[in-house]
């Protein structure tokens, strides 16, 4: 028996795999070669070595895997369509939905309160009144248009009182008071004072319209007299 | 009242745990695909140190080990359903590590590597030195130390014939088993096994003859023996 040979018959030796024949065979060839004796002590050797050197887990292996099957688990349950998920799911949808749904709605209530103004009992529209609403004013429902703060004392200059549109103050120590802090009630106020401003908007171009007519009469007419009774 | 599939078959016990000790492998993969998570425990324990072993010897990064060890063992988990017992357990764990370290290993093989211009010795076919303990004043070879060259030694090995090598000498399956793991024929896995261990003689047999390192190595057996008598 050659040494390759031998050295091949010691690697299953060393297994206990090497039929018996094949054995006596190596057995033989082992008592004249002390190379392939050698052989056979330095695999042996070498597998007491990897043995003895077997490396350690690192900490906590056992607790990170723990952790890392959780969220794979954890992921791959995402990625799975539950029928019992989906109650749940629609339920917290329809939460949703119907905050979204009431936000709409309360906005819608503000926007409709803000351009309607002032209670809902309004009374009849009066000339002194022409919107209608409350006779009795509250101090709310005014806005300080002339308000002098560093003194405390309204002024009577901004809005005449024969005004169609505007009421005359009768309580002018309440203008002082400006807003009355209570949002709700100032957002009437305002909403009050737009309408009125645009029916003033539109008196004044009525006007202009009314006196730019007259002047054209004039201008036509030749003459810097201009018959009133005829223009109407 | 429901009991998990662990209280079902083993109660919640100590006593419960050490009977699952007594199963086979194959038995306890069965009860893991019945939803048995002390069966899973209980084969992680077996396995973690066998695999840990393998891959770090293989890919020689003990980051890289342990997350390949728990890629292992979370696909165990993961595809339990998928065992049946037409191999041995041992045999589909060791086919899935390996599997995920040739994929690694083909992924790192594929990077650019730098190429030196400067003519420099084959590494592969020096052996490896040992420790040089003259300069060493304790005079005792660590076992890290130790490790740390037999798993140079380890890495040095054709890839080719370092799977069966380990497979064999580290994990202990059979020839069969490594075949089954790698899909090579029977004759290939003891010819490569054999080639393999005759190339980690050769890298080791400087320190063969040391007389320390033989020293420490029986130290270590003796520690370990008394470990193990301790456990009993």
């Amino acid at each position: 028996m050659r040494c390759n040979k031998a050295q091949e018959y010691l690697s299953l030796e060393i297994d206990g795999l090497l039929p018996p024949d094949s054995l006596h065979e190596l057995d033989r060839h082992l008592e004249t070669c002390d190379d392939c004796l050698e052989y056979r002590a330095d695999l042996q050797l070498g597998q007491r070595l990897l043995a003895a050197t077997e490396p350690e887990l690192p900490e906590n292996f056992e607790w990170k895997l723990r952790l890392k099957l959780n969220q794979t688990i954890r992921e791959a349950a995402g990625r799975t369509e539950y029928p019992w998920f989906e109650e749940q799911v629609d339920r917290w949808r329809w939460v949703r939905n119907f905050t979204s749904a009431a936000a709409v709605g309360l906005a819608a209530v503000l926007s409709v309160a803000m351009f309607m103004g002032g209670p809902l009992d309004n009374g009849p529209a009066t000339p002194d009144n022409p919107l209608g609403g409350p006779t009795t004013e509250l101090a709310s429902d005014r806005l300080p248009l002339d308000a002098d703060f560093r003194t405390g004392r309204a002024g009577t200059r901004a809005v005449s009182s024969q005004s169609p549109f505007m009421r005359q103050n009768t309580q002018p120590n309440m203008f002082a008071k400006g807003w009355s802090g209570q949002s709700i009630q100032d957002l009437q106020t305002i909403n009050r004072l737009r309408v009125e401003n645009q029916q003033l908007t539109n008196a004044l171009i009525q006007g202009q319209i009314e006196l730019r007519w007259l002047r054209a009469q004039l201008d036509t007419s030749g003459s810097n007299t201009l018959d009133l009774e005829e223009t109407r | 009242m429901n009991l998990s599939r662990d209280e079902q078959l083993h109660g919640s016990t100590a006593a419960s745990r050490v009977a699952l000790r007594d199963l086979r492998d194959e038995d306890l993969i069965v009860e893991v695909q019945n939803g048995s998570q002390k069966a899973y425990d209980e084969l992680v324990a077996r396995y973690k140190g066998r695999l840990f072993s393998f891959i770090l010897r293989m890919v020689k990064d003990p980051d890289l080990a342990e997350e390949l060890t728990q890629e292992t063992l979370i696909r165990v988990y993961i595809h339990a359903a998928k065992y049946r017992e037409i191999a041995r357990f041992s045999t589909w764990v060791f086919t899935i590590a390996t599997n995920l370290v040739r994929n690694k290993m083909r992924q790192r093989s594929r990077r650019p590597r730098t190429i030196s211009i400067d003519p420099a010795p084959d590494e592969d076919h020096m052996p490896v030195d040992p420790v040089d303990h003259r300069a060493d004043s304790s005079d005792a070879v660590q076992r890290e130390e130790l490790a740390e060259v037999i798993a140079e030694a380890t890495s040095k090995i054709p890839e080719k014939y370092r799977i069966p090598f380990l497979l064999r000498e580290v994990d202990q399956l059979s020839y069969e088993e490594i075949q089954q793991v790698t899909g090579l024929k029977l004759g290939t896995v003891r010819s490569r096994i054999n080639r393999a261990r005759n190339r980690f003689r050769q890298l080791i047999k400087p320190m063969l003859r040391n007389e320390t390192i033989l020293a420490e190595l029986e130290r270590i057996e003796a520690r370990a023996a008394e470990t193990d008598n301790d456990g009993q």
